[in-house]
């Protein structure tokens, strides 16, 4: 599947409008959701405000000044400069929305209104579900991880909450917005007339946040962080850090390739016990742990079907074997930044991955 | 309803837990008819971590199966009989699409891999979602959960700054649960390709792969620039003047992001109950918010959109992260119960008469009670 021809949304037009205006969590959803979708096959023109996208000039920043984050979320577009304070700049954009299947915008964007009645099938990003009627209130990535409940989740009860990190609450928006706008084009292909598809951070925040609202349900009493007493805790090993994980019935497996007879204690052998005195646990757990490599930690645990998860930072996953013999990670040569590597779309599609088209440079 | 997008689709849904059973939800609310296939010997572990008491029946009251499992039909069929292994070869001759992510080889053992799938269903789109893929030396790597925070690179980044990195955590588990926001639109693709091209598709998903996928730009600047820092960042963000959770007068915790640094945030919430801070920032034009638990999600009904339903029997249902046309979910049936309509779909989809039935339940190839004691 090198030739975008061949690329299996390459018979659908979408229109990405970037507004400047707009808080910058709810556009780099929009951007996401259309670049899997260019990278995909789809014609997709980004239509970027006069000075252009703001995410240009946005971190993390490359050696010869671009912007890292814009190159990973614009791969595979095309770039239009219009601006839509203008009247020549909307009929301009209303041309393209005519010949369009979508057409992706931000609930707070100035052309929202003109954009939700195109005959394109509108797919909206907003920061709040249409309940809450907010559309101007202030947001963040930090604000929506905090009000979906995920920062509740990380870091020490007695101390502040965490984000976690990235941006997640936009991806993950972005995400969905492209299973959104997946299901327009199906709707469309078969003659369907396809649902108008609004995404908000807030909501999709709280339901990939799902196990605090189900657990505070069961119990009454809301999951929280709960750091130096939690089941599944991060130990220093030999060369950086492992994150202990293992399911009930895969405690004896770990307690056998941990080898540590304090671990024999009965007090050890329910979840309840092991809860119950975590802090000796991990006491006991973590010399086996200071004198190893993440490497010998992943071998020997693997091999006794343990979870245990080396964690890994974004320069060490350009090394990782796994990533190099999946190709996971595509090459692609930058015009002016050179040499650069990045995730592909994490799929495989009869064993074929989706090789990204550098940004668009801004036309003037 | 003949009018919603996957209409006319049938998923043979093999998913369990969250990333599996969640991306054939996900078709099923867009109208798509699935139908899970479970054994009496191996059921859906979410029926087993959710056990709620030892009644007869328990196996159909976990809240955590409820949550992922609406708009199915379950059968329960023995993958490991050949008889049971017949059967579902019969049904994928009438599906459109396959959801299954057991560890990798399960399903070949039981001759139901792709490559025996497709011989009899060219149309077939075969999603499977696995830890590490279904190629590469890792491919058996087993992982649950936080195993994905740390091995994909989210764990590095996160945590108190100057510290040790952190990992969501079991009560979250992150990359379980953005798999499938991104595999079911993969799948609906395909199914698209399939409808017009009459071929269909064997989709390889990589759960470490889509949470890597999350932090595109961070391994972009790290193969451009080896000082591009990488290292627990608290609750900063670069290109963000100052941004922090700040505890406030009342013990709660505020989230604020500021467009200009500001010493004086700190002192200003700590002096002030949460909700009275909350409402002058965001006054200001600040963007701020609470740090909201389990508890203050379930009672703000308006800032739940449609992420939480209740079916028909008063149950707490994990509802849509989008809405399509206005709407939120549908549930036109509950969970099934553990092989609740394998007789309907057989008969339906298979022609089987009561006598076929009777001998599969007879020898034990369905059923709808487990067969084994504690799974």
């Amino acid at each position: 599947m090198t030739e975008a021809s061949s690329r299996p949304l390459s018979r659908f037009t979408l229109i990405e409008v970037n507004d400047a205006k707009v808080p910058l969590c709810l556009r780099l959803a929009t951007s996401l959701a259309a670049k899997i979708a260019a990278d995909l096959g789809a014609d997709v023109v980004k239509v970027e405000p006069p000075g252009g996208d703001p995410v240009r000039r946005a971190p993390p920043m490359l050696p010869q000044g671009g912007s890292a984050l814009f190159e990973f979320l614009n791969t595979s577009k095309r770039s239009l400069m219009l601006d839509l304070a203008s009247e020549s700049g909307r009929a301009a954009l209303a041309g393209l929305v005519e010949q369009a299947d979508i057409v992706l915008f931000e609930e707070p964007a100035s052309v929202a209104e003109t954009l939700r009645k195109a005959k394109a099938t509108p797919v909206e990003i907003a920061a709040f579900p249409v309940e809450m009627d907010a559309s101007r209130r202030p947001v963040s990535e930090l604000a929506i991880q905090a009000l979906g409940g995920l920062m509740h989740m990380i870091g020490e009860p007695e101390r502040k909450p965490l984000k976690l990190a990235g941006h997640q609450a936009s991806y993950a928006a972005g995400l969905t917005a492209f299973t959104g706008l997946m299901a327009a084009l199906a709707a469309r292909d078969t003659g369907r007339r396809a649902p108008a598809v609004r995404v908000s951070l807030a909501e999709v925040m709280q339901w990939v946040n799902w196990k605090a609202a189900s657990g505070a349900a069961a119990s009454g009493i809301s999951p929280g962080r709960e750091g130096r007493n939690s089941e599944f805790q991060v130990l220093p090993c030999r060369d950086g850090h492992v994150a202990v994980v293992y399911t009930v019935t895969q405690w004896p497996a770990t307690r056998a390739l941990i080898g540590d007879p304090r671990l024999d204690d009965p007090k050890f052998s329910t979840r309840a016990g092991r809860r119950q005195n975590i802090a000796e646990l991990y006491a006991a757990l973590a010399p086996w742990f200071a004198d190893k490599t993440r490497e010998e930690i992943q071998k020997v645990a693997q091999a006794r079907g343990v979870p245990f998860g080396p964690i890994f930072s974004p320069a060490e996953l350009l090394q990782t074997e796994q990533y190099l013999a999946r190709g996971f990670l595509a090459e692609m040569a930058h015009p002016i930044e050179g040499r650069l590597r990045l995730p592909q779309l994490p799929v495989q599609w009869n064993g074929r991955s989706f090789a990204p088209r550098p940004a668009p440079e801004l036309a003037p | 309803m003949s009018g919603r997008p996957l209409t006319g689709i049938r998923v043979l849904d093999f998913g369990l837990l969250t990333a599996g059973a969640n991306t054939s939800a996900m078709l099923g609310d867009l109208g798509a008819d699935v139908i899970k296939i479970e054994s009496g010997a191996y059921l859906d572990p979410f029926r087993v971590v959710g056990k709620t008491d030892d009644g007869e029946g328990w196996w159909n009251r976990s809240p955590q199966f409820r949550f992922t499992n609406r708009n199915k039909r379950g059968l329960a069929l023995n993958l490991k009989d050949p008889e049971g292994q017949r059967v579902i070869r019969e049904l994928a001759a009438h599906c459109d699409v396959v959801v299954e992510n057991f560890r990798r080889g399960v399903l070949d053992r039981a001759g139901l891999g792709y490559g025996d799938l497709r011989a009899l269903n060219p149309r077939l789109v075969f999603a499977a979602i696995s830890s590490q893929g279904d190629t590469g030396p890792e491919r058996m790597n087993v992982s649950f959960g936080s195993t994905l925070d740390a091995t994909s690179g989210i764990a590095s980044l996160t945590g108190y700054e100057g510290e040790e990195p952190r990992i969501s955590g079991m009560d979250v588990n992150y990359p379980d649960q953005i798999v499938s926001l991104f595999a079911t639109g993969i799948v609906i693709a395909a199914v698209t390709e399939a409808r017009r091209t009459g071929k269909g598709a064997f989709l390889d998903f990589s759960q470490r792969e889509v949470a890597s996928f999350t932090l595109g730009e961070e391994i972009l600047a790290a193969s451009a620039d080896p000082a591009h820092r990488l290292a627990p960042r608290g609750n900063g963000e670069a290109g963000v003047a100052q941004q922090d959770a700040y505890r406030c007068a009342d013990g709660k915790w505020l989230a604020v992001t500021l467009e200009a640094p500001d010493s004086s945030i700190e002192a200003f919430c700590a002096g002030k109950h949460r909700d009275t801070a909350l409402a002058v920032l965001l006054g200001k034009g600040i963007a701020a918010a609470p740090c909201l638990d389990g508890n203050d999600l379930l009672r703000d009904t308006a800032l739940q959109g449609v992420t939480l339903v209740r079916d028909e029997n008063g149950g707490l249902v994990k509802g849509l992260p989008y809405r399509l046309d206005g709407e939120g979910l549908a549930i036109e049936r509950p969970a099934p119960h553990l092989g609740q309509h394998t007789d309907e779909v057989l008969r339906e989809l298979l022609g089987y008469d009561e006598a076929r039935l009777k001998q599969l339940n007879d020898s034990g190839v369905t059923s709808t009670t487990p067969t084994i004691g504690e799974v």
